[in-house]
């Protein structure tokens, strides 16, 4: 009898420890993310190293912040074809599939298949690109990393007309197209800081999305007293606009976008060298070879299989990675992992900042409100090439406040 | 062509679109299909269906104007695009109900392409093609630099979700049976259009517009006319693209959806409402299919890239509507025919 009783003593102690791991196990709560690509449209190109991006991020978190939160982030990659009705198509199963607590967005389309349906579905959808003015909006459940390309640009003639000593206002040419509701809103967003600040007289030159030849606008702006032209649509337009210039022979600044900066237009112009004096300006990293970024650009390539280059589309896929984790991160730390929903995820977007630091410098500091669903305040980093070699023109640069136009 | 044994004694049952029983058979079983599906099928398949039967609206006004009429017309996404804003407008600034909304858009439309149906007196073919892809852009550009409070221009235009006696719908499965219902509804009406004499004067204008001219038609307010509905229908279409995504904007309606659309009704098969129905139902299937092999491809071949693959989608989309111009430019529908005629036929050769 007694050793009945010490067997089942024993047994009972086996069962106890067999389950610890079990119960720990049980412990780790998956979440689902849901990653929107264009593999068969027309960013097909540049996906490769955004989503390696974004994926290795996630990996990263997974493992190492995730873990220690009972949480692991489980992700799936759909093809949208950067298409609204693909989109609006698509979503109805990704949502039955996964029922994620967050979308990373990729584009316009994500945006206005969904943006009225995610209040409804309570899922956020956070993108890494810069946003719209008409994106801004308040009660929104989509959610910007960084400002309006108006913001970023606007950044960039607060601190050019610093740089140059400039008194009076800057006479800046906005090169843009009214093939895209999007160009047509940045150009009237920087026609709207031209009247809301005093640094600068904004004219804009309206052209086709891919322009041949643009000498004679660029002529009469260039007579008319240009001093910088910023060109927030494609690569084909820096490329005609360089053409021009270098035709007339004048050395005046071009500047860039992410989506179209100075490493993809010097390719298209053919060479870096010829971009000599431009910027490229946005509210995320540089991909220079210092720094937070690049270090952890580094760990990630190195431990975590980041197969990708260092440039500004894998800068983005980072950022967008770390702008969701983070999100998440917050939502965890203040419902619980447990409790974690889509909502929650909004909830603690709108409530908790999400600092520089967080993303290792990938972003600057980050705040939004039930106002605004991207940042109206902070910072940007501009690029420039020097010596035939892309270097950082400056960092930190306070973009103005501007109202919505 | 009839079974044997089925003929006509009057002009009604001349008239009739379904005259045997197993063609009854066949329409109740497809009717209960569409009934069914969000019940057999899963969201993703609702939603399909829901872009499917949006499209198949704007189809079949195009297979009205082209197929039937034969105006070439490569602006039936703008005129969806006129008729979308024309519902926002009317939902958001007049207040109007989702079933008034709609057709306020459709009779929008309906002028709009009224005024380009008025140059296809003039001229015809690749003048006419040329005249309606300007549809396109005076759509873009008017919508683009119109007041901000007319069109909401860069902004575009939010909707509410469409309420029917005070319900809101707002789910798939609630806007896939109202979609459903406009879809059957202005199938219908195309049939009975091109049944009416108004639909065999659009066929005589398109097969000889001088001999119809000759034999009294007026061929003027017969090409008018054959833009006029089929903008109709696509401002119909874009009505309901408007409820669907609750958010109206101009790159949603781009010259690269018009030649989609005529893309579909080649594919089904010119002349023919099936036909478009059939287009739209291969075409959007193969979009889907490629949509979800998009990803796997990127993992399975990574040293394709991503611009071969996008290339190649676009090449084997642009390839379905080549084939079927040198193979099959009657579309499948004339395959079906044959096909039909040869079961009816067996076993005699003709």
């Amino acid at each position: 009898m007694r050793h009945a009783h010490r067997w089942l003593a024993v047994l009972l102690v086996a069962a106890a420890l067999a389950a610890l791991p079990l119960a720990a196990v049980a412990q780790v709560r998956t979440l689902n993310v849901a990653s929107l690509a264009d593999f068969s449209g027309p960013y097909a190109d540049v996906m490769k190293p955004l989503i390696a991006g974004r994926n290795a991020a996630l990996d990263w978190w997974n493992a190492e912040v995730g873990a220690k939160l009972g949480v692991k982030l489980n992700y799936k990659a759909y093809d949208t074809r950067y298409d609204t009705a693909q989109v609006a198509s698509l979503w109805p199963g990704i949502k039955s599939e996964l029922n994620p607590v967050a979308v990373m967005g990729l584009g316009g389309p994500d945006v206005a298949a969904l943006q009225q349906r995610l209040p409804d579905d309570k899922i956020p959808l956070l993108m890494s690109t810069a946003g719209y003015g008409y994106a801004w909006k308040g009660a929104s459940w989509v959610f910007n990393p960084r400002p309006t390309y108006t913001h970023e640009m606007a950044g960039f003639i607060e601190w050019y007309h610093g740089k140059i000593g400039k008194k009076g206002r800057l006479k800046v040419t906005v090169v843009s197209s009214e093939a895209s509701p999007a160009y047509v809103d940045i150009h009237k967003g920087l026609q709207a800081y031209g009247a809301q600040h005093d640094k600068a007289e904004i004219e804009v030159i309206m052209t086709e999305v891919q322009p041949t030849d643009l000498s004679a606008q660029v002529r009469r702006a260039v007579n008319a007293g240009a001093e910088a032209f910023l060109i927030p649509t494609n690569t084909a337009v820096v490329v005609a606009a360089k053409r021009a210039l270098q035709a007339l022979g004048k050395k005046i600044p071009v500047v860039m976008s992410s989506h179209n900066g100075l490493i993809a237009s010097g390719r298209a112009v053919g060479g870096l060298a010829q971009m000599e004096g431009d910027y490229e300006v946005y509210a995320m990293a540089l991909a220079v070879e210092s720094g937070p970024p690049f270090e952890f650009y580094g760990k990630l390539k190195d431990k975590y299989g980041l197969k990708a280059d260092w440039n500004v589309l894998t800068v983005q896929g980072i950022e967008q990675s770390l702008f969701v984790v983070r999100a998440i991160e917050n939502a965890v730390k203040k419902v619980g992992a447990d409790k974690v929903t889509g909502a929650a995820v909004r909830e603690a977007m709108v409530t908790v900042p999400i600092t520089s630091e967080a993303t290792f410098g990938f972003l600057s500091d980050l705040k939004f409100s039930e106002d605004a669903n991207l940042p109206t305040s902070g910072t940007v980093n501009l690029g420039t090439v020097e010596g035939g070699k892309y270097k950082v023109a400056a960092t930190g640069v306070k973009f103005p406040p501007l109202k919505k136009w | 062509m009839l079974p044997s044994g089925v003929f006509a004694e009057t002009y009604a049952e001349d008239k009739r679109l379904v005259r045997t029983g197993k063609q009854r058979l066949a329409l109740g079983v497809f009717l209960l299909a569409c009934l069914l599906l969000p019940a057999l099928a899963g969201p993703r398949l609702v939603a399909i269906a829901n872009v499917m039967l949006i499209t198949a609206v704007v189809t079949v006004g195009l297979q009205i104007t082209t197929g039937y009429s034969g105006q070439v017309n490569l602006g039936q996404a703008a005129f969806m695009g006129v008729g979308s804003y024309a519902t926002a407008v009317a939902a958001t600034r007049l207040g109007l109900p989702f079933w008034l909304a709609v057709p306020v858009g459709g009779v929008a439309a309906a002028a709009f392409g009224f005024v380009f149906g008025l140059s296809a007196i003039r001229i015809k073919g690749f003048y006419l093609a040329l005249t309606t892809i300007a549809a396109q852009f005076v759509f873009h550009f008017s919508v683009l630099n119109l007041p901000k409070s007319w069109l909401g221009a860069s902004n575009g235009i939010t909707l509410e979700p469409m309420t029917l006696g005070g319900r809101r719908i707002g789910t798939d499965t609630g806007i896939y049976y109202v979609l459903l219902t406009a879809c059957v509804v202005m199938v219908a009406g195309a049939f009975g259009i091109i049944r009416s004499r108004h639909g065999r004067a659009f066929v005589a204008v398109r097969d000889d517009d001088v001999a119809a001219g000759m034999m009294g038609i007026n061929v003027v307010y017969t090409k008018a006319l054959a833009f006029l509905v089929g903008a109709f229908f696509a401002g119909i279409g874009g009505g309901l693209w408007a409820y669907y995504l609750r958010f109206v904007s101009v790159e949603q309606f781009s010259l690269f959806f018009s030649i989609w659309y005529v893309g579909m009704i080649i594919v089904g098969g010119m002349g023919s409402i099936v036909g478009a129905l059939v287009g739209v139902f291969v075409i959007r299937s193969v979009q889907e299919a490629l949509t979800t092999l998009g990803p796997e491809l990127a993992e399975w071949l990574p040293a394709l890239g991503g611009a071969v693959v996008f290339a190649g989608m676009n090449v084997l989309l642009g390839g379905i509507i080549a084939l079927f111009l040198i193979v099959e430019p009657k579309g499948l529908m004339h395959r079906w025919n044959i096909l039909k005629a040869s079961y009816r036929l067996w076993p005699f050769p003709y």
